[in-house]
């Protein structure tokens, strides 16, 4: 087990330095020179060579780059003498278009994205799974084939669209939600709820379809499994079969998948941030895009592909720890 | 400056043409008594972008020094919004305009009595001048160049941190300061109007000091920062109003809702839901145009006058743009109503003939190429076309931006141009390059659509000179985009900008409006007004293209909402 | 955003493992008796109408342009109301024997011609970026499944890679900082390199197994060379998987294509594309929601056709096999 378990640290660590080096290279050569962007607009090329020099942007870029990975772990600082900035660890980077250190801009937009996502991951989950069951008792009736429907529009639906009609609807029509803002919980729960309702509905949308699909089909496999059939023969009341012998196990590999999904929940907010202009993280990528303030994107982009392997770290060590088959095989 | 919104396009033209004289107040004669402001409350600024600066030394766009004017205080400023000539320049700190000497070479301002930062610490002359020398800083001073650009200081001095104090600038007691300048300058009551002229305590503001916080001097001062997100501003104890003759503060807070979409904005204005009520935003966005219709709405609604210029530049130094003829003939060809229509209708832009637009100080009204309800008048153009030997017409290639209003624009100078056989090639470049690449001689293409607006709207001698004046033609970074280089135009600019009498240099700028436009070197295209839609409960509201004046903005029921 | 194809796919690869592959390994269903129990599915059928229409029209756009009398970049100043910030005139957008799906407010561009040129650019990038990621899919995961070991475990670790890849995130980024030129190329190459490790998990995984049958076993023992068993054997044994695979994943791609230009990284204007129409319609469907709407309704039904399609062509394939 412990070998198993350094076996998968070591693969993440490998998995996220090459996303770190990826990234690098990436914003590395298509990034604008940053000395200009501090320069301003009254700038001459001594400033700017002076400014590089200052931030070390005229160093190789192997150093550069070993300065960024040692900024994750220990801070950095750029510049020098009375102008040097701080940028203490884990420096992400340092924003010169917004003059703020990468981690502070994320750390302070992280509420609202977390908001945003455990929000819309309880109502994918309730939604997905119940309708799933219903669909799976259902086999076959109307009501059935009525969630079937449901799932493929829901799964069709570009949330952006979803997102417009729904403020078109219920907004702009029909006054029965406000714009969202970011109310936070502790000031108006009420309100915090209303608010925060759109963005759930809309970012969780997809997601619900695929749950309820999964649990669906997971749920009718099992029902269909020899221990089910006998437990039924025996005379168990259907209620006890449900529970005991089929809910279990067709719910496990929904646990194993939403692990995943949760972690990739902050790439995938940034629409739904954007379009009703939540300034959660994934606001802030696509605000950064448009100024084209690399390293805010890079900082993000690393946060992101961060969750998404550690998620996925996790899901194999609750699935080992459920099913200790997978030790062996492990598959990829 | 204040125009209700009006439905009849002839009245708003009309409206336009009264340019000064018109006091907030006034409008709203016929309206109940809870229609003044009044102390107290939180006024709503919802906006799509974050500031660029806390900092006055870095920040300098129009926007920004709005918003300076709530935490910061110089030694002049830009008139009261409602007062007769918003744009006028008035003593702020000082106890008057500053005196200069015969040579015009010595500013002297004397300051008044009770000024303090929001910590308590009294100003001093020490202090302004240790914030003014900021401006040289080369990683802070990225803001207004004008202080850099008139005071004189010597190559190497490279602002406060680093070299010290700024030789420039004389403290002999502690309500006097005193500027020495490079060259005369007759207009330096506005530099000092500028952003980056104000104190801060000695020493302070090195580095990023001022990102996320800042020492005010103005009536607020910062109680959160969250960048990207909100701003708040809570009342500064320590400003007396007393020494402030221009700033009202009616509210005790202001808070600064960032990172809207233009569309939620006018949704929420337009809803007035809650604290929107006492809501104010930029400009509306020309959807919103069709539903501002409704009486309470028409009634809101706010309209500001263009202090910009929309012009096409030419390339004067090559064929056949090097020919007056043909560019007086682009003048007569191009269409502006068709170009009006495409940049959002006539609420939003108006055809400009002049380079100097109507709200700024100095604008004269002429038309050197005149054409029936400004449809163009191809067959003039034609003949000066003939004159030139062009009349088989030509192919040029145009500039613009990656924007769908200026595409718009571009197309429709296409189109008129094509009744003259001159085939217009479209050179889309991105917005974040586009200025750029204008500025670069070498690579902008034959001509370009852009804007230019005055650094101060108390005279147009930063309206017209940066874009004619042949002598600041540089490699990047130029303004002058036409490279058009005239010894007669060159001279009369130093002339003019010599007469200490500003009056009289304004009624020469109008003049020389004209003198320049007889040699065509540009086409001027659109005066871009906006309209704006405060919240129900915000009163004094005189919405401003160049600046918006908040400091007398108030709420008319601080507990509503 | 959802990703569509990723969750398919996703959920493709756990219902086959959870069923321990039995039936996938199976020969596949015939083609003829795939398309005999399609036609019998109404929905299948409806959908696969609209995508033949939405074909259709953008392979015929220059023609149907010529019909309507507007091009997509034609603007038409009358049709708008400059008292209003160019407010189409008359009723629901300027809808009319002129215009027949309105105008775009402002400009006065014909939404029809725009939809009819939006379509040559989503099925362009759509069915490229579907035919290169399935191209790598299906190379790379025969080549992990077939050959195993070191190889397995390099190809196996990329796939891990990409898949921990903020993609939207990341594409958006690199759209945005690359230069203009090319773009629906660029797009096609963006979205496929994010796209395909999804299939070549599962093209791996079938392969692997398919590894062990007899017949390849036999293949091998009358000396065939690696490249003619994988690509004569187990290629075709997979045919079934990798066409319901793709079709699951057209409407992914449609969807990012156009989510992409709805943020303003997709394809450069003024070429029309849907995702963008959407974009500038924001501001505008509170006054004019048929500029909005039709874009909107294009857009949907043209994921949702693909979508169900796919669904009920994997029903299909399955039920084929299961009674093979």
């Amino acid at each position: 087990m412990i070998r198993f378990l350094a076996n998968r640290l070591l693969g993440m660590a490998v998995v996220l330095f090459l996303v770190c080096l990826f990234t690098y290279v990436i914003f590395f050569l298509l990034s604008p020179d940053p000395a200009v962007q501090i320069c301003g607009k009254n700038c001459t090329p001594e400033a700017i060579d002076q400014i590089r020099a200052n931030l070390g942007l005229d160093e190789p870029f192997l150093a550069q780059f070993w300065t960024f990975l040692s900024g994750l772990f220990v801070g950095r600082t750029y510049g020098t003498g009375a102008n040097a900035i701080d940028c203490v660890a884990p420096c992400l980077g340092y924003s010169f278009q917004s003059s703020q250190p990468v981690t502070d801009m994320i750390l302070q937009r992280l509420p609202v994205s977390a908001t945003v996502a455990v929000g819309a991951a309880v109502l994918w989950l309730l939604a997905g799974v119940s309708a799933g069951l219903v669909s799976a008792v259902r086999e076959g009736k109307f009501t059935d084939r009525f969630i079937t429907g449901l799932t493929l529009t829901g799964m069709s639906v570009p949330n952006y669209v979803l997102a417009l009609s729904l403020q078109f609807l219920l907004v702009v029509t029909l006054g029965w939600l406000p714009f969202p803002q970011a109310v936070p919980f502790s000031e108006d729960p009420l309100q915090w709820f209303m608010n925060f309702l759109m963005p759930w509905i809309v970012l969780s949308i997809g997601a619900a379809a695929v749950y309820t699909r999964l649990t669906r089909a997971n749920v009718i496999e099992t029902l269909q499994e020899n221990y089910v059939r006998t437990a039924r023969a025996k005379g168990l009341s259907p209620g006890l079969v449900w529970r005991r012998h089929a809910l279990r196990p067709a719910l496990t590999p929904i646990v194993t998948i939403f692990g995943m999904d949760f972690a990739g929940l902050l790439g995938g907010a940034l629409i739904t941030e954007t379009v009703f202009g939540l300034n959660g993280v994934g606001k802030l990528a696509a605000d950064s895009i448009t100024k084209n303030d690399q390293p805010v994107i890079m900082g993000v982009t690393l946060l992101a592909a961060f969750l998404v392997v550690v998620g996925n770290m996790v899901v194999d060590l609750l699935y080992t720890a459920i099913d200790p088959r997978v030790r062996v095989g492990s598959a990829a | 400056m204040l125009k209700k919104l009006t439905r009849a396009p002839a009245a708003l033209l009309a409206a336009a043409l009264l340019l000064t004289g018109c006091s907030g107040g006034q409008t709203d004669s016929a309206g109940t008594a809870g229609d003044d402001p009044v102390s107290g409350g939180t006024i709503h600024m919802l906006q799509n972008a974050d500031f660029s600066y806390l900092d006055p030394a870095r920040g300098w766009d129009g926007g920004v020094n709005a918003f300076y004017r709530l935490i910061y205080r110089g030694l002049t400023m830009q008139a009261a919004g409602d007062s007769d000539d918003p744009n006028a320049i008035v003593p702020d700190m000082a106890e008057s305009l500053g005196t200069a000497s015969e040579d015009g070479l010595t500013w002297t301002y004397t300051l008044k009595d009770g000024l303090k930062f929001d910590n308590g610490d009294p100003i001093t002359s020490t202090e302004l001048a240790f914030g003014i020398s900021r401006a040289w800083d080369p990683e802070i001073g990225i803001g207004s160049p004008w202080l850099k650009n008139t005071i004189a200081a010597p190559d190497d001095y490279l602002g406060p941190y680093q070299s010290g104090e700024h030789p420039g600038i004389e403290t002999p007691d502690e309500k006097t300061i005193v500027f020495h300048l490079i060259a005369p300058f007759p207009e330096f009551d506005s530099v000092l109007a500028q952003p980056n002229a104000v104190p801060f305590p000695v020493g302070t503001g090195a580095g990023d000091e001022f990102i996320n916080d800042v020492i005010a001097s103005g009536p607020y001062t910062v109680d959160t920062y969250t960048p990207g997100s909100l701003i708040k501003l809570v009342r500064n104890e320590n400003w007396d109003a007393g020494t402030d003759d221009v700033r009202k503060a009616y509210p005790d807070a202001w808070e600064f809702e960032i990172g809207l979409d233009g569309a939620t904005i006018d949704e929420r204005l337009i809803a007035g839901q809650g604290a929107d009520q006492s809501a104010i935003a930029g400009k509306v966005q020309p959807a919103t145009l069709a539903r501002l219709q409704s009486p309470d709405l028409a009634e809101r609604a706010e309209t500001a006058e263009a202090y910009c210029v929309t012009y096409m530049g030419m390339d004067t130094t090559e064929a056949p743009f090097d020919q007056l003829e043909v560019r007086q003939a682009m003048n007569y060809a191009i269409d502006r109503t068709s170009l009006q229509t495409a940049s959002g209708g006539n609420q939003l832009a108006l055809p400009a003939t002049t380079i100097i637009p109507d709200a700024v100080n100095g604008h004269k009204d002429f038309d050197l190429y005149p054409s029936e309800g400004n449809n163009g008048d191809p067959d003039k153009a034609l003949e000066l076309l003939a004159a030139a030997g062009l009349e088989d017409g030509f192919s040029f290639t145009l500039d613009i931006r990656s924007q769908p209003i200026m595409q718009a624009q571009a197309e429709s100078i296409q189109q008129s141009l094509a009744k003259i056989n001159v085939d217009v090639q479209l050179n889309v470049i991105d917005t974040s390059t586009y200025y750029e690449t204008i500025g670069t001689p070498s690579q902008m293409s034959d001509a370009a659509i852009t804007g230019w607006c005055p650094d101060w709207a108390s005279s147009s001698s930063t309206m017209v000179p940066p874009l004619v004046d042949g002598r600041v033609i540089t490699d990047k970074g130029n303004t002058n985009i036409g490279l058009f280089d005239d010894p007669a135009i060159n001279a009369r600019i130093d002339e003019i900008r010599a007469m200490t009498d500003l009056d009289a240099a304004n009624v020469a700028w109008g003049d020389f409006d004209e003198q320049v436009m007889g040699l065509a070197p540009m086409v001027p295209l659109l005066q871009e007004p906006s309209v704006f839609l405060p919240g129900e409960n915000i009163a004094n509201y005189i919405p401003n293209t160049s600046m918006t004046d908040l400091t007398i903005i108030g709420l008319k029921d601080p507990s509503a909402g | 955003m959802t990703f569509t194809p990723t969750e398919l796919e996703a959920e493709g690869a756990a219902g086959g493992e959870a069923t321990g592959d039995p039936a996938s390994s199976s020969p596949p269903a015939s083609g003829r008796r795939l398309a005999r129990a399609f036609m019998r599915d109404r929905a299948a059928v409806a959908c696969a109408a609209y995508i033949l229409v939405v074909i259709l029209m953008a392979l015929t756009a220059p023609l149907l342009v010529k019909l309507s009398g507007y091009g997509p970049l034609e603007f038409d100043q009358a049709a708008v109301d400059p008292n209003l910030g160019g407010l189409p005139l008359g009723w629901g957008g300027g809808i009319g024997t002129d215009h027949w799906f309105g105008v775009e407010p402002g400009n006065g561009r014909d939404i029809f011609a725009r939809i009819v040129y939006g379509a040559r650019v989503s099925m362009t990038i759509a069915l490229l970026a579907t035919a290169l990621t399935s191209t790598l899919g299906v190379v790379f995961g025969l080549i992990a499944g077939y050959f195993g070991g070191r190889t397995d475990m390099v190809i196996s670790r990329i796939m891990e890679f990409l898949m921990a890849f903020p993609a939207l995130i990341f594409m958006i980024a690199v759209l945005s900082a690359l230069p203009a030129e090319n773009r629906q190329a660029l797009l096609v190459v963006v979205i496929s390199f994010f796209g395909w490790p999804y299939l070549a998990r599962i093209v791996r995984g079938q392969t692997m197994s398919l590894k062990q049958r007899e017949f390849v076993e036999s293949a091998k023992a009358s000396g065939a060379s690696s490249a003619q068993i994988i690509f004569k054997e187990i290629l075709p044994n997979l045919s079934s998987t990798i066409i319901v695979m793709t079709t699951l994943a057209v409407p992914g791609y449609v969807g990012t294509e156009a989510g992409l230009s709805f943020l303003g990284v997709g394809v450069v204007p003024p070429t029309p594309s849907w995702g963008q129409m959407i974009a500038s319609s924001v501001s505008w469907y509170a006054v004019d929601p048929a500029y909005f709407l039709f874009p909107g309704a294009f857009l949907f039904l043209l994921v949702l056709s693909f979508t169900v399609l796919g669904d009920r062509i994997k029903k299909i394939a399955e039920s084929g096999e299961g009674r093979a």
